[in-house]
């Protein structure tokens, strides 16, 4: 330890002195705690997640919008919108501090036949709904809100998935990461397969929605293995249709 | 009278191994450490489910305030043939550049103003006020770094200082806004790596306050869409469950 302990033996008389050299260490652990605060309060030990997003370049705009066409039947439009008083949050959600409202519409905006130039809407087919998770408990998930949407909209894909997973799982074990490649390359594969009729999410998003919910939303898609999904700018046609569902819909 | 003596005991405690704890502390914590830059904003990422870490090396933060400021900072590779040093300087003639080309009103900048410029980790202000900004480090570089923080974080008292990079919901290609000229010269640099990672898409990275207005994302988003930068990552928190 911080004794050390000296033999004094080159004495002439004879008579050995035991001398003991002790060292304080006192000031040193106070030295080297006042580092570690220092170290832990500068630190950052969580390092952020990154959410990947691609969007469609501004020339292919117009295409883009064809090919979606083309998939009308299985297309999902997306809306997320926030109640607010000028700026003020009046409803208080976990996500973000505001509450978001997710508004979704499948296939065309206003039904098979549209809406029409002079902007009447036959069949408002928007519905409104919310952001939530999973009220279940393990092994047995209840899924709510647009989850519970998404879910049904992708059913075979997700069905395929739990199959292919169940290929890997075995009693008390994990996948290895062997395994897991094996099964992320299935699920790829899967989740892009046309016979299964795989959804397109068009995403959309008012301007006073929070951020956080686009991200909740852009989750969603990475939770319910949609493939195919992309960020798009509100369209005259969303706006008529919430329009019309805020007059047909009156807040309590 | 006899007197029962108590024996004297020495209250030293040995401290040694204690040292030794906090020591092995300590170097834990220095390895382990990436400090905490400091930023002109403070924002709450919202939280996602994604696994993907950011990358430790050459990429870029767009940093996004609730009011819809911008600042950026770039992180470079940890080779010396692209040193931050190096390559924060070649972004600004870069983007000197590409200012020169298209404004009426030149800017220029001196070695030194570059020499300052290479040590910010998070800069945002307009073009024409940068060269002030950086002055203001030449005299007291301790003070003046001060004064820096404070421009960039609004609160420096002077009406004239602006801060964030001049960004504006532009679609047009041929005149660009400030943030498109960084963001091109970012796409530019000498760093092929971070170039990229650009390229690729995990080069940029958006850090904004979960309860930002969408409107604000989405200016940031089309500005970049502008000069087809189409791919980047948005910076989120971990989210447990589901």
């Amino acid at each position: 330890m911080a004794e050390v302990q000296q033999k004094d033996s080159g004495g002439k008389k004879g008579r050995q002195k035991k001398m003991t050299i002790r060292v304080d260490f006192t000031p040193m652990v106070d030295m080297n705690m006042l580092l570690i605060t220092f170290f832990m309060l500068c630190t950052t030990m969580i390092k952020s997640q990154t959410l990947n997003i691609a969007l469609p370049s501004n020339e292919k705009i117009q295409d883009e919008t064809q090919m979606n066409q083309a998939s009308e039947d299985q297309a999902v439009t997306i809306i997320i919108d926030a109640k607010r008083i000028a700026g003020k949050p009046d409803v208080i959600d976990t996500i973000g501090g505001i509450k978001p409202i997710i508004y979704y519409y499948f296939g065309k905006a206003g039904g098979v036949d549209g809406i029409g130039a002079d902007g009447i809407i036959k069949v408002n087919n928007l519905e409104m709904t919310e952001l939530a998770a999973n009220t279940g408990v393990p092994g047995n998930p209840v899924y709510n809100g647009i989850r519970k949407i998404i879910r049904e909209k992708n059913k075979l894909v997700v069905e395929a998935i739990d199959k292919e997973r169940a290929k890997f799982q075995r009693e008390g074990h994990e996948m290895t990461d062997e395994e897991k490649a094996q099964f992320n390359d299935a699920a790829k594969k899967i989740r892009r397969d046309e016979k299964l009729n795989p959804p397109v999410i068009i995403i959309k998003a008012t301007p006073q929605a929070p951020y956080g919910a686009l991200v909740a939303i852009l989750d969603e898609m990475q939770i319910n293995n949609i493939a195919k999904y992309q960020i798009d700018n509100m369209s005259h046609e969303d706006t008529l249709l919430m329009l019309d569902y805020a007059k047909t819909h009156p807040a309590k | 009278m006899g007197r029962v003596k108590i024996a004297r005991k020495s209250t030293f405690i040995d401290m040694t191994a204690m040292s030794d704890v906090t020591v092995l502390l300590l170097t834990f914590f220095m390895l382990t450490s990436t400090f905490l830059n400091k930023e002109p904003a403070t924002v709450v990422t919202p939280p996602s489910v994604s696994q993907e870490k950011v990358q430790e090396t050459n990429w870029v933060q767009v940093l996004v305030n609730p009011e819809g400021k911008v600042w950026l900072s770039m992180n470079n590779d940890t080779s010396a043939d692209y040193s931050n040093t190096k390559m924060r300087i070649a972004l600004l003639d870069k983007v000197t550049e590409l200012y020169n080309e298209t404004r009426t009103k030149k800017i220029s900048f001196t070695a030194q103003q570059k020499e300052t410029f290479s040590k910010l980790n998070t800069f945002g202000v307009p073009l024409d006020q940068l060269g002030d900004f950086l002055d203001l480090s030449l005299s007291d570089p301790q003070e003046g770094q001060d004064k820096q923080d404070k421009w960039l974080q609004g609160k420096d008292g002077n009406p004239n200082h602006i801060t964030g990079i001049p960004i504006s919901v532009k679609n047009d290609a041929e005149h660009l806004n400030e943030f498109q000229l960084w963001m091109k010269a970012v796409r530019m640099t000498p760093n092929s790596n971070l170039a990229d990672a650009v390229r690729a898409g995990t080069g940029v990275a958006i850090k904004a306050d979960a309860n930002t207005d969408y409107s604000i994302i989405h200016m940031v988003m089309d500005n970049l869409q502008t000069i087809n930068m189409n791919k980047f990552t948005l910076l989120t928190a971990l989210k447990e469950g589901d």
